[in-house]
């Protein structure tokens, strides 16, 4: 049958406005095949001697990746790939005491990539009943493991929320690699400028993600999101055989945010050439008390590190009378940072000082709108980022349970957590600052972190000499005594800058933070093997590129 | 759990076809692997251990995966990668650092790059090569101090055999793989054939396109390229019993292109044959525990030697402080009836037009496979052996088998059985009978289909084997019909279970199968005629206690047959 004509383009002009609204999501097949499964499992799945679930609900991802890396100058991996995830949680019992623990978080599977909704429902149907099966266990397994302890706070299992109704457009991974693929290469031919370079690695990894969610309490939710991300990884050894890494990492919502060629080539000669100052520089001496500047890159991996990890609220394992699992289970109410420092948890704002955010998400993972979350205010913790497992004192969700298909369920996770200051002075001023107290203390020099590595050991580390000014790359320092105490007491002014640093690591998030100045803490010599320098040198270039 | 095999198919190597030593020339891969290799054994020459031995070896690969379930798709995957592996062995062919438990230290492994840059492949290999003589020299030295401080072994050979150095190169273009596109459709059209089966819960098609370069390069001075393709598809359904027993079937194909798989029509029927099996399964009695005559059909008994003997014949397993070597003190002793002969012959590539997934021309420590005589008459001769020597066998016959980053050890390849005490095929369902009625016992069992199994060979462990069979029948000596039944599994000592074979039939059928072990998985054949034994031990199946699931399967609700309740 064939009509066309002023008709056709009617219908088309009728449908494009549906494709954001509830229109979108009747027709959505996944949506379709998640509600068919729903309805029926709402009202039939149940077993003698099992009561019916009193809540279910199903999550699937949409998974579409490329990614690719080069090494010393050629690609090495290609790989494109789409999946989707399904996760099916039942919980019987209720929102007091249910059988949400161990076997009974939930169910995980593969599902179609075809839409057609026989076969996702089919899918989601084994899930369902696995998950329920599952949690009838759990819940036995619980009774009986909560018997053996006294609880003397008993806080609710599950948390009631209000349904959500939410469609947004589906996420599409509409780039060409190929362009992508030529900066790695190119970027990674770096080392044919210095033999003394071991590894170079440039790796890309774009992503689009479509979640849905739905949930027998009437929540329905459809977001999609991309997260695009660029690596560069080196390494080399000083003469003494000190292996010195650099790397940086790229990483946006918004594919425009990431750099050209040629600034991706530039940081990639700029890693370079610090690596080769840093196989130059000298040793750190055995051992400084004094003040550290961060820079606002640096204090961001600080501030996720002691912050991030004790403002989740996660509830402890069960039987302990704990808050949370974190650092500052018991400081609710008390000051954790000075108090010049308020700190909140925003997943609702897309963006900071022109920068996408990846922690940017209006509905959870379990169906919660989003809120921000005033976590620490003038440096006392008072909230907790928060998903629908309660805690003691915090007895519902601020829309901040998160997690990963397949394999975990959600749980509390940071999404924007951006650090302010009352009392910022412009970030140029910090160094004289860093300065001024080295004077005070008759200290011939003081210290300015610019970037920090895994398990905040510094990388490029620098001494600030009081005389003039003048900076000194050193290399081989750990921090002594960097900790949640050393924030607490020891940070004294905060830069009015701003780094925003976009994490996919496990969940999506971003840390905003400014430079920060510590009056005193320790830095000292590394207590690290030095490997051997490589029994042979690295073989001569021969294409003559 | 060591030596399990897993149903799957396999991959052969294409045509050979050497072309002039241009090609090699212009091979820059090959002359990037020579010139590192080289530079490695001068210099790393200099030190003191020094390595007495360097390989490179590449397995440069190009795969396709597809998979669906329901006539829908699940994944879709294109892998492009170029494997490396480094073996380096320091100190002398006696005594060095892969001795023992220490194996692993003499590789190394990684990704090289996948476009032909001499110098990015170069520097690929540098890095995985110092960082393998580290690990070597240290492993070395302890390897040195453990042998001076403890008791001596039992077995002293050397750790290294003295091996010729083969060349052969070859550089035949591959054809193209069959495409994404080709791929998603044979899994959406094959698993849509398991739709219609309410009682099928779960089910699926997985089919995968490979073809690849591997190249080989020693400072002994072998160099080996061979090209290879294959293409695999896999189908599987799953029920469940009401008691709540899964039951699964599952059909293999395998060719080295898709043109050769079976036609579509043939493969429907075996699809729908899985789906009256399972649906038979489901409403089969569970079997009691028995121990009486039984008939292993020619698959079930080549996939029972592949567990039961030919695991056991793998040389390192003779030398092992931690195994338990059943037959290691058996050599020219007699372990099966005299009418048995066991060849492991990699060198076989196709049987009855069937192609056999264990044909090699070289193994992957580059030695030229061989086929190797394990059992003559009945008497154990010879062991499969890798280039780790053992106590009376002081060099490799070529089966020195691994997957990309571990170390070959010695494995199958096709293991095959022939016997010269034979009846027809079609006689053998009597003489079961025969042997029923002379043992005075109710029934005996027919072993249609096994699945695979797995073998204990460590010395902690009982000397075990455990076979699974899918489609078991209880044959009747009074005339009755076979009643299938379901829940068996075999089980015995080898030794004991080797010895009650009566006879065999007339005709060999194929196993082809991928085989996991210590050295990771490698596609392997076993090829036997059906077997009487005059006594074999079942027991029942441990299995879930889950019911079937709730409700009807989506598509279903209405119709309350299919039996899912």
């Amino acid at each position: 049958m064939k009509r066309t004509g002023i008709g056709s383009w009617l219908l088309i002009l009728v449908l494009i406005p549906a494709c954001f609204g509830q229109g979108a999501a009747d027709n959505d097949p996944v949506l379709q095949a998640m509600r068919s499964e729903m309805e029926r499992s709402k009202t039939e799945l149940k077993l003698e001697q099992v009561p019916a679930p009193y809540y279910i609900d199903y999550r699937v991802n949409d998974i579409e990746e490329m990614i690719a890396d080069a090494a010393f100058g050629a690609m090495r991996g290609d790989f494109h790939t789409r999946i989707r995830f399904l996760r099916v949680t039942v919980r019987i019992g209720d929102y007091k005491q249910d059988s949400f623990y161990r076997e009974g978080e939930g169910v995980g599977d593969f599902m179609p990539v075809d839409n057609d909704v026989i076969a996702m429902r089919h899918q989601i149907w084994l899930a369902t009943d696995r998950a329920y099966k599952a949690a009838a266990q759990a819940l036995t397994a619980k009774q009986a493991a909560l018997k053996q302890f006294n609880v003397e706070q008993p806080v609710d299992d599950f948390a009631k929320a209000a349904p959500v109704q939410s469609i947004e457009a589906p996420a599409k991974l509409d780039v060409d690699p190929r362009p992508w693929q030529r900066m790695l290469r190119n970027a990674s031919a770096v080392y044919e400028d210095d033999p003394l370079i071991q590894g170079v690695d440039a790796q890309m990894r774009f992503e689009a993600i479509t979640e849905y969610f739905l949930s027998s309490e009437g929540t329905i939710v459809r977001s999609g999101h991309n997260d695009y991300q660029l690596n560069l990884a080196m390494t080399t050894q000083a003469s003494d055989g000190m292996r010195l890494d650099r790397s940086h990492s790229y990483v946006t919502a918004n594919l425009k945010e990431l750099p050209s060629e040629r600034e991706f080539l530039d940081k990639a000669n700029e890693l370079a050439a610090t690596l080769k100052q840093l196989r130059e520089a000298p040793i750190v001496d055995d051992e400084y008390r004094g003040p550290v500047l961060f820079s606002a890159d640096a204090a961001s991996n600080i501030f996720a590190d002691f912050v991030g990890q004790n403002v989740l609220g996660a509830k402890p394992p069960l039987g302990q009378p704990a808050r949370t699992r974190g650092a500052w289970a018991t400081s609710y109410k008390s000051r954790v940072l000075p108090d010049f420092i308020s700190i909140v948890d925003d997943p609702t704002v897309a963006s900071a000082d022109g920068h996408s955010l990846l922690g940017h998400y209006t509905v959870d993972d379990e169906g919660v709108k989003a809120e921000k979350v005033d976590v620490i205010e003038s440096g006392k913790l008072m909230n907790f980022v928060l998903g629908r497992l309660p805690i003691r004192d915090f007895p519902t969700s601020n829309g901040h349970g998160r997690g990963r298909l397949p394999a975990t369920p959600p749980g509390p996770s940071l999404g924007n957590l951006i650090v302010h200051s009352s009392e910022s002075v412009p970030a140029a001023d910090l160094k004289n600052k860093l300065i001024e107290i080295c004077k005070q203390r008759d200290l011939p020099f003081g210290y300015y972190v610019d970037t920090l590595g895994p398990r905040l050991g510094p990388r490029l580390l620098y001494k600030v000499y009081v005389k003039d000014g003048h900076q000194e790359l050193v290399r081989g320092a750990v921090f002594g005594d960097l900790d949640t105490r050393a924030i607490r007491n020891d940070l004294v002014a905060v830069g009015n800058d701003v780094y925003v640093d976009n994490r996919v690591l496990n969940i999506p998030h971003s840390i905003v933070s400014p430079s920060i100045l510590f009056d005193e803490l320790q830095v000292k010599r590394a207590n690290a093997n030095k490997e051997k320098l490589p029994e042979y040198p690295a073989p001569p270039l021969v294409s003559g590129k | 759990m060591k030596g399990s095999v897993i149903l799957a198919l396999t991959g052969i190597f294409a045509t050979s076809c050497a072309l002039p030593a241009q090609v090699e020339k212009q091979d820059t891969l090959l002359r990037s692997m020579h010139q590192e290799l080289a530079r490695a054994q001068r210099e790393l020459g200099k030190l003191d251990p020094s390595p007495y031995f360097i390989s490179y070896s590449v397995r440069d690969e190009d795969s396709e995966v597809a998979a669906g379930t329901l006539g829908s798709l699940v994944s879709s995957t294109h892998l492009r990668r170029r494997a490396v592996d480094v073996v380096m062995r320091v100190g002398t062919p006696e005594l060095d650092n892969a001795h023992g438990e220490n194996r692993a230290s003499a590789i190394t492994s990684g990704t090289l790059p996948l476009t032909d840059d001499p110098d990015a492949i170069a520097h690929v290999l540098w890095q995985l090569t110092f960082n393998e003589y580290r690990k070597a020299q240290q492993a070395y030295l302890n390897v040195k101090t453990k042998t001076q401080v403890n008791a001596q072994e039992e077995d002293t050979s050397a750790d290294f055999s003295k091996e010729t150095a083969e060349k052969h190169t070859e550089y035949t273009e591959l054809a193209p793989l069959p495409g994404q596109q080709a791929l998603e459709k044979i899994v959406r059209d094959y698993s849509a054939g398991l739709k219609p089966y309410p009682y099928v819960y779960s089910s699926g098609a997985v089919v995968s396109s490979q073809r690849a370069k591997s190249y080989f390069v020693s400072t002994e001075g072998a160099q080996l390229v061979a090209p290879s393709a294959v293409v695999r598809l896999v189908i599987q359904g799953q029920t469940r019993a009401n008691d709540g027993m899964d039951l699964m079937r599952v059909e293999t194909f395998q060719s080295e292109s898709l043109d050769r798989l079976p036609s579509e029509t043939q493969i429907a029927v075996r699809v729908k044959r899985m789906a009256n099996d399972l649906k038979a399964l489901r409403a089969a009695p569970v079997a009691e525990p028995f121990d009486g005559p039984a008939l292993l059909s020619g698959r079930s008994s080549a996939v029972f030697f592949h567990e039961v003997l030919g695991h056991r014949l793998e040389g390192h397993r003779q030398r092992g402080e931690q195994e338990g070597q059943t037959f290691t003190k058996k050599l020219n002793e007699q372990i099966l009836p005299k009418f048995l002969n066991i060849t492991d012959d990699p060198t076989q590539r196709v049987l009855d037009g069937t192609d056999l997934s264990g044909w090699y021309e070289f193994d992957n420590e580059g030695v030229a496979a061989k086929p190797v005589e394990v059992i003559k008459d009945g008497v154990l001769k010879n062991f499969l052996m890798s280039r780790m020597p053992i106590k009376g066998f002081s060099s490799s016959n070529g089966h020195g088998r691994s997957q990309a980053g571990l170390m070959p050890t010695g494995r199958q390849g096709n293991l095959i059985v022939t016997s010269s005490h034979t009846i027809p095929d079609s006689e053998m369902r009597q003489k079961l009978i025969d042997e029923v009625k002379q043992q005075s016992k109710p029934y005996g069992l027919y072993f249609e289909d096994i699945a695979g199994g797995f073998t204990l060979t460590q010395r902690e462990a009982p000397q075990a084997f455990q076979v699974l069979p899918i489609m078991v029948w209880q044959v009747y000596p009074d005339g009755r019909p076979d009643e299938l039944v379901r829940g068996v599994d075999i089980v015995g000592t080898p030794l004991a279970a080797m010895n009650r074979i009566l006879l065999t039939g007339d005709k060999e059928a194929v196993f082809n199968g991928m085989c996991g072990a210590e050295s990771g998985s490698v596609p392997v054949a076993a090829v036997a005629p059906s077997i009487l034994f005059s006594e074999i031990e079942v027991q029942k199946r441990k299995h879930s206690l889950d019911r079937p699931p709730i409700l009807p399967p989506p598509g279903f609700e209405n119709a309350s047959a299919g039996g899912h309740r």
